[in-house]
């Protein structure tokens, strides 16, 4: 049997239509986007496949950072299994198991407390993060400790450096198998939702929100039709809060949580607790135009309740009969409240402003003194502007010593 | 005619009947190819890869997606050389089964194995060149499967590895070993292999006297069948590597712990299997070696066939060898297929 | 015209598509050869404000390598890469000598003695917003 002629100048003819195939593949397939982000100076191919996501935020500029040293994965593969392999967090590496890998270091923010710059160990100590207000008031109505002193939180977590009076230098991790009473156990199963590591059950509406420190920095999620949210933003505005702290209301005799059917829209009238009577900034101004960094994201130590963290009250921006609320006058250009204020430029804050700072020297820094000696805010999320007058000196009769904000609420706050 | 260099190489004319498609299945000639297409393509991925712990897996994500043509090379290189295991393995069948290793033919059927063994080892050595989360365990424990030889495991695990634990010194050797360690002894044992054949007087078939067919073919007809299988299975292996690339995982950092993937390469999951009975020495060293040690042997202990038999297959009287070779074979396919399902 | 055989014929075709195959095969392996792994080198420079470089001041920026010049005509730079085979040249006060074959260059760059043929590269400066100056050295 001879192999004819003709069979090598077919298969020959197969091979040269297959190298054809294979070239005119290569010069068909994707087009590889690289960008080599200055702060590591290593080329990534994200783009090729994510040109389309917005910018993250003005002060995360892809040409400086690029994507993995925030996301991970695998820069250079164009395949999508391999690109995404060694993603931090998945969607969201701002996800508290991992946040210190994407958001971390001593450049970035897990820095220098001096600087300002220790977001992350504040965050992680924090009562929204710890969640050890609800889990220490709960145990000890139910007898599992014999006190308010917070004992477990959500993860364990210690702190060594202990700044308050109220500071605890240990939580252990909250163990519903080790409790004995059935309290306890409903606890767990029905009010667990409300930390930042908790997925709320929601994803498609107003309640809606994603964990670690997107929880709050990522606001309004369920607005994004096409499902690509892309945003950290300081601009946060009150509906985010909401999707923790307006869902609903607790049962503590039935133990369970009650969530509000409705969407709060009125939000004078939509508060959870019906008993509330709130003042007119209360439901004007967002949430974060009054409450400050250390009030949400924490202080650096363990605190075991709410109360020992929040303290920005009514006099803190208007001030009592008696005084003035305190000011600082900007001086140098590394001041906090310029560097906030570059983050969310809502207002043109220079330097020589005086803005008004906190009991604890925070920097109400979307706040101004104005010549006359009156102030104006400009709201963080609206842009809207306020002017008011400070309390001394005005109409109000209360009594110089119950300046604490229940005692302004008996006038100033409205019926619902 | 004068014939050229490669014509030279061929005899003159070889017996028709066993240099059919069908007698040989073209499996030597194939391996041969496969080889060839493996030194081509290692030599070019040589130009990208770096043999460093942190950059190993990197280059061949830099060669897999954007070096030109690359991802191509990457895939060639890895088909043949999955390929070649499978056509080592029907050569060795075919091998037996046309009782094609009787003297003076037996030299080079020890050969044959020992390149067998090599290929084996380039394989295992490639695969570690990943350096990414796919071959972690594979290393640690093939590795550590020499440690467990005694007297001579610890000294000749240093001598494979380059240090007391799998590491970046392995990485360097596996390097060494892959390129210079076994393909070219390779290259000089498929010289020799492919010697013995012709000295042997070529491909094996009855003597003048008892043969049934006279008829041959020459070597130019010889040299134009091998063009084909050349053209065609070039064909193959770049459908294959187009179709279906080679596999990639995320590089090993020291981090990372976590990796769902615990298999051998597909070629040692018979062996993976195994050593779920017990211990590793007699289960994952001595089992395989007297494996070996009974292929070794059939040319020796086993009734031969008859040299009328000669360049047929399944001659009556080498029945016992084939049936060992068979039932090795299953028995390696079922404990692979095992490995798989239990995986 | 002479009378081709079919055996002829084929022939020529298939030793056609053979080399067809082959020279595809050569472009594709000078394609893959082709390729650089590098990131890209740096091609531009901030260095900083203007107002750091008085007039009259030559600063040396070994890591470029450039230096730059401040002199009435504005704001010029000197590659100090020296115009023979690319060794860095070294200051020398009054001018800039290489150390590798000892091309001697002024103190304008020009070229003065040595196997050096061409006088050391002119840089192009900007001055942008803020008072910042950019190097460029293509």
């Amino acid at each position: 049997m001879e192999t004819s002629r003709r069979s090598i100048a077919l298969a020959s003819g197969l091979l040269l239509i297959i190298l054809l195939g294979v070239w005119w593949l290569d010069t068909h397939h994707l087009q590889p986007s690289p960008l080599t982000p200055t702060l590591t100076g290593k080329t990534e191919y994200c783009l090729t496949c994510h040109s389309d996501l917005p910018e993250i935020s003005a002060s995360h500029p892809i040409e400086a950072f690029g994507c993995v040293v925030c996301h991970g994965g695998e820069g250079l593969a164009l395949d999508a299994e391999l690109a995404h392999s060694t993603i931090r967090g998945g969607n969201n590496p701002s996800d508290l198991a991992v946040v210190e890998q994407s958001c971390g270091g001593s450049e970035c923010h897990s820095g220098d407390s001096a600087d300002s710059r220790d977001h992350i160990q504040r965050v992680m100590t924090s009562i929204q993060a710890t969640y050890a207000g609800a889990i220490t008031n709960i145990r000890y109505s139910f007898g599992a400790q014999t006190d308010l002193v917070a004992q477990q939180g959500i993860f364990a977590i210690s702190d060594e450096h202990i700044t308050t009076t109220t500071g605890v230098p240990i939580l252990s991790a909250f163990d519903p198998l080790a409790e004995t009473s059935t309290a306890l156990h409903q606890f767990a199963d029905n009010c667990l939702s409300c930390h930042i590591s908790a997925q709320p059950s929601h994803d498609h509406d107003d309640f809606a929100r994603l964990t670690g420190c997107a929880s709050c920095h990522t606001p309004d999620i369920n607005t994004y039709p096409d499902g690509q949210i892309h945003r950290l933003t300081t601009a946060i505005p009150y509906t985010q809060c909401n999707t923790c702290h307006n869902r609903g209301n607790y049962d503590l005799r039935s133990m369970t949580f009650v969530e509000r059917t409705d969407q709060p829209l009125d939000r004078k009238s939509d508060y959870y607790q019906p008993i509330s009577q709130f003042t007119k900034c209360e439901w004007t101004l967002d949430c974060v135009d009054c409450h400050t960094r250390n009030e949400s994201m924490g202080d650096g130590d363990i605190h075991s309740n709410q109360h020992d963290i929040q303290y920005v009250q009514c006099k803190t921006c208007h001030g009592t009969v008696d005084e003035l609320p305190q000011t600082h006058t900007i001086v140098s250009e590394d001041d906090l409240a310029l560097r906030m204020s570059f983050l969310n430029p809502v207002m043109d804050l220079q330097i020589g402003d005086t803005i008004i700072v906190t009991e604890q020297g925070e920097p109400l820094w979307n706040t101004r003194v104005l010549s006359d000696g009156t102030y104006e805010m400009i709201g963080k999320a609206t842009g809207q502007q306020f002017n008011f007058s400070p309390v001394k000196d005005s109409l109000c009769q209360q009594n110089p010593t119950e300046q604490t904000s229940n005692y302004c609420h008996e006038c100033h706050a409205e019926e619902r | 005619m004068r014939p050229n260099f490669f014509l030279h190489l061929h005899p003159p004319t070889i017996p028709a009947k066993q240099s059919r498609w069908r007698y040989t299945l073209g499996a030597g000639g194939t391996a041969v190819f496969l080889v060839l297409v493996l030194i081509v393509t290692g030599t070019m991925e040589m130009f990208y890869y770096t043999p460093t712990p942190e950059k190993a897996a990197l280059s061949i994500q830099m060669i897999s997606y954007h070096v030109p043509l690359g991802g191509l090379v990457r895939n060639l290189h890895y088909w043949s050389a999955q390929l070649l295991m499978v056509v080592m393995v029907v050569h060795l069948i075919r091998v037996v089964f046309t009782g094609a290793y009787t003297p003076p033919r037996r030299f080079n059927y020890l050969l044959g194995l020992v390149l067998f063994v090599v290929v084996v080892m380039l394989n295992f050595t490639g695969y570690v060149l990943r350096w990414d989360q796919g071959i972690q365990w594979a290393l640690v424990v093939g590795t550590n499967l020499i440690k467990t030889i005694p007297i001579i495991g610890e000294p000749v695990y240093q001598i494979l590895t380059g240090g007391t634990q799998a590491g970046e010194a392995t990485l360097t050797r596996f390097y060494a070993w892959h390129i210079f360690g076994l393909a070219l002894p390779m290259v000089i044992l498929i010289g020799w292999h492919i010697f013995r054949v012709r000295r042997d007087g070529g491909i094996a078939v009855a003597p003048p006297t008892l043969r049934e067919d006279n008829e041959r073919i020459t070597r130019y007809e010889l040299a134009r069948r091998e063009v084909l299988a050349m053209l065609l299975i070039s064909s193959a292996l770049i459908v294959l590597a187009t179709f279906s690339p080679a596999p990639i995982a995320p590089p090993i950092t020291e981090l990372n712990t976590n990796t769902n993937d615990y298999g051998a390469p597909w070629f040692f999951l018979w062996v993976q299997q195994l050593l779920n009975f017990g211990d590793p020495f007699l289960w994952g060293v001595l089992i395989p070696l007297i494996i070996l040690g009974v292929l070794a042997l059939i040319p020796y202990i086993f009734p031969q066939p008859a040299d009328s038999e000669l360049g047929r297959w399944f001659p009556k009287s080498n029945r016992v060898a084939r049936i060992v070779l068979t039932g090795i074979s299953v028995l390696i396919l079922l404990f692979s297929v095992l490995a798989l399902v239990f995986q | 015209m002479t009378n081709y055989s079919r055996r002829d014929f084929i022939k020529i075709i298939t030793n056609s598509l053979l080399s067809a195959s082959g020279l595809l095969g050569l472009g594709g392996l000078l394609r893959y050869l082709n390729f650089s792994t590098e990131t890209p080198v740096k091609t531009e420079f901030d260095l900083g404000l203007a107002s750091d470089y008085p007039l009259g001041s030559r600063t040396l920026f070994p890591d470029i390598p450039a230096v730059l010049i401040h002199d009435d005509k504005g704001f010029s730079a000197l590659s100090l890469v020296c115009s023979h085979l690319g060794c860095i040249v070294q200051d020398n006060n009054n001018g800039f000598i290489c150390p590798c074959h000892g091309s001697y260059f002024d103190i304008n760059g020009d070229v003065q003695r040595g196997p050096a043929r061409h006088d050391l590269r002119l840089l192009r400066v900007e001055n942008i917003e803020d008072n910042r100056l950019i190097l460029f050295i293509t």
